[in-house]
């Protein structure tokens, strides 16, 4: 169903439900727009995310992954942000050593009324993302 | 995953506003052929009682088993749709929500692209219902009592209103007698009612209450148990004991320091600090040597806090007031946002209290025992001012006390980078730790004023009261479940677990296992990703489940 031609990445967005699946409605309570090839997954806490999921989403297709949680110190759960950090490094690693680009995942921090920054990210990532194009793992490279 | 999966899809156009933008009908034609889906309706309302009704009746008429409500974001009426899945006879956790108004209509104005995102979200949402596993509610009884710790005017204004909701509190002061900072405030200035007047009818409601015990000259050691029954070590003399409670309200308040670093001054007869200030105005005995000029030096330590700048304009009124010298203020910005605080400058003011606006620190030295302060004022265009006086006051920093690290982590809550308590999420949760049932009230973990510290402990208690008033808590029988045959026991959860809701347990009396308590847990499922074993499993938030989601990846686009 894809349209031919421009290459739109398949963005896989982590959300914490605290803050930043908030703020991505806030974003469209808002009516600021960010690209809709963004799919967002609420999880309860950044946290939660593993590095399996970020993997998995990958090997699904993804071209590229972001995790989003809330700022540093704000965390409900104390420290998911800073686990949900060090595993997006973790998998950036992964990704390099199998000659993916490591920017391909990302991890950013919102506050539930960021609406604004939800959708900069967005765009910015998505931009970042189609400069790099579609993931080899998707092309079968 | 069930063999025999009916799903049912209800679609909201919110009120028909998207079926402007979209056509429903064919949305539901596409749902219509996908497998498992028995049942797809379209509802302008579906928010609203009648359509929920509807919507009950289509469950059980259908005989759904899974129901997904593409409708507007789950942070809005999830809850009311679980309620409406479990009238209609079926667990309340076997349903999913795809967000198409705010996270699609609303964010993308490209009516075809929404259109699709829509139905590649509800694809999403389908894909995760089939992995949804039901979680039983049951009840737990629990103590109702509240263990207040600390006996300043935050705690004994939380004893006074749990009292008045007729729960029973102890209100444990490890000094000898109530009060706090109350005791050695000169004044309470926005407020025209001395803390002495303040403090004796709070006291005078703490004796006339009921409910409450008051045990001063007594430490809270430790805390074992979950909320509900939460039992403590409490140290009183040379004595200990235990008691139960429901839950635990902390009102340990702040502590002000004074650090010479900052100025390279040492504190002197003339040189004094905010509390020294504060004693000198309190004594009823004369003062020695009335000072003719006092100079209040603040914003230079600590920008953020704003217990400084307030007390420099208290104690500059009560100046004016007790010893009619000049007095001049020193400030970067002074921080004027709460209630009367406005009008507390403009007193300062009309007085003739003196501001002076600095950029750079004011360069102040003592010579021969006399001390001059030069400073740039900002609102004289940088014009060097040079400023003799008698008495310099210097600010303090608020820190939190001695002993509220080693409670701290004795408890397993979380502090923050200064050292206070951190609330569970400033802006959804500000009053509760990361521990359900424990809570804080006060300067211990937030930068307040008098009149915000008594809102603040009203709304602890209330908080209390809604947890313990029916003597029970429904809980979600183990929404986050431990497989026993896979635990090896590492205590890798134990240690992450955030809200130390995983205890040892032992299975069949032989092997160790890790146990998570219902009522303590939050749900973050921090311990299922970090398990070695991958024993845990969150029921809501599954691996299955999140994996789920992004199996559609890329056929929609």
């Amino acid at each position: 169903m894809k349209a031919k031609g421009a290459f739109l990445p398949d963005i896989v967005a982590f959300c914490c439900a605290q803050s930043a699946y908030q703020s991505a409605d806030a974003a469209g309570s808002m009516r600021i727009t960010y690209p809709e090839n963004i799919r967002v997954i609420r999880v309860p806490c950044a946290g939660r995310v593993d590095v399996l999921h970020i993997l998995r989403a990958f090997e699904k297709g993804a071209d590229g992954v972001l995790v989003l949680g809330c700022h540093e110190e704000a965390c409900r759960h104390l420290s998911g942000n800073i686990r949900a950090k060090n595993r997006v490094q973790r998998v950036n690693t992964l990704l390099q050593e199998v000659g993916i680009d490591g920017k391909r995942v990302e991890m950013f921090t919102l506050a539930p009324n960021q609406g604004p920054r939800f959708a900069r990210i967005a765009n910015e990532v998505n931009e970042r993302i189609k400069e790099l194009g579609p993931s080899p793992v998707k092309s079968g490279a | 995953m069930d063999k025999d999966l009916r799903l049912g899809v209800f679609l909201c156009d919110c009120g028909g506003t998207l079926s402007k933008v979209t056509d429903f009908s064919a949305i539901k034609a596409k749902l219509q052929k996908l497998s498992d889906v028995t049942y797809v309706g379209i509802s302008h309302d579906l928010c609203l009682k009648r359509a929920q009704q509807a919507m009950q009746k289509d469950i059980k008429d259908k005989g759904i088993n899974r129901v997904v409500v593409a409708a507007c974001s789950p942070e809005l009426h999830e809850k009311d749709f679980m309620n409406v899945v479990q009238s209609a006879g079926v667990n309340r956790h076997l349903l999913s929500m795809a967000n198409i108004r705010e996270q699609c209509f609303w964010a993308h104005p490209d009516k075809d692209k929404a259109a699709q995102k829509a139905m590649a979200q509800i694809g999403m949402a389908i894909n995760r219902a089939r992995f949804l596993e039901p979680v039983e509610q049951t009840q737990i009884s629990v103590t109702k009592e509240v263990l207040i710790i600390g006996g300043g005017i935050t705690g004994i204004q939380a004893a006074i209103e749990l009292s008045n909701l007729n729960l029973k509190t102890t209100l444990v002061e490890k000094e000898a007698a109530l009060g706090g900072k109350l005791n050695r405030f000169a004044n309470l200035y926005p407020v025209q009612v001395s803390p002495e007047e303040v403090l004796a009818t709070k006291l005078k409601q703490v004796a006339e209450g009921q409910n409450i015990y008051v045990l001063t000259s007594a430490e809270l050691l430790d805390v074992s148990g979950e909320v509900g029954n939460f039992s403590a070590r409490i140290k009183r003399g040379n004595g200990e004991f235990v008691r139960n409670f429901g839950a635990i309200i902390f009102a340990t308040g702040y502590t002000t320091q004074f650090s010479s670093q900052i100025y390279g001054l040492e504190l002197s007869n003339n040189i004094i600090t905010q509390s020294q200030l504060e004693e000198m105005l309190k004594s009823s005995s004369e003062v020695k040597q009335i000072p003719k000029s006092v100079c209040f030096v603040t914003d230079i330590s600590d920008e953020h806090s704003r217990v400084s700048p307030l007390s420099a304009l208290r104690n500059a009124l009560g100046i004016k007031e007790k010893f009619r010298g000049e007095v001049c203020v020193l400030c970067q910005n002074l921080k004027v946002d709460g209630a009367g605080l406005e009008k507390l400058y403009r007193d300062c003011r009309n007085k003739g209290v003196l501001f002076i606006k600095f950029d750079n620190s004011p360069r102040i030295s003592k010579q021969d025992g006399k001390i001059k302060i030069e400073v740039e004022d900002v609102l004289m265009s940088g014009e060097q001012v040079t400023l003799p006086c008698d008495l310099l006051v210097l600010e303090e920093t608020s820190v939190p006390p001695l002993d509220s690290k080693v409670l701290g982590s004795t408890l397993y809550m979380g502090l923050d980078a200064q050292g206070f308590y951190q609330e569970n999420n400033v802006h959804l949760y500000p009053t509760a730790s990361n521990r359900e049932g424990i809570f804080f009230a006060g300067n211990c973990h937030a930068d307040l004023d008098l009149m915000q510290a008594l809102t603040d402990a009203s709304n602890v208690a209330l908080s209390a009261y809604q947890l313990l008033a029916q003597g029970k808590i429904a809980v979600e029988a183990e929404k986050v479940m431990v497989d026993p045959n896979k635990c090896r026991f590492c205590l890798t959860c134990i240690r992450a677990c955030p809200h130390h809701a995983i205890q040892e347990a032992k299975v069949n009396h032989e092997k160790m296992v890790a146990q998570i308590a219902d009522l303590a847990c939050q749900g973050c499922g921090i311990c299922a990703v970090v398990c070695p074993a991958k024993a845990i499993k969150p029921k809501d938030w599954s691996d299955e489940q999140i994996l789920a989601e992004f199996e559609l990846l890329g056929e929609y686009v």
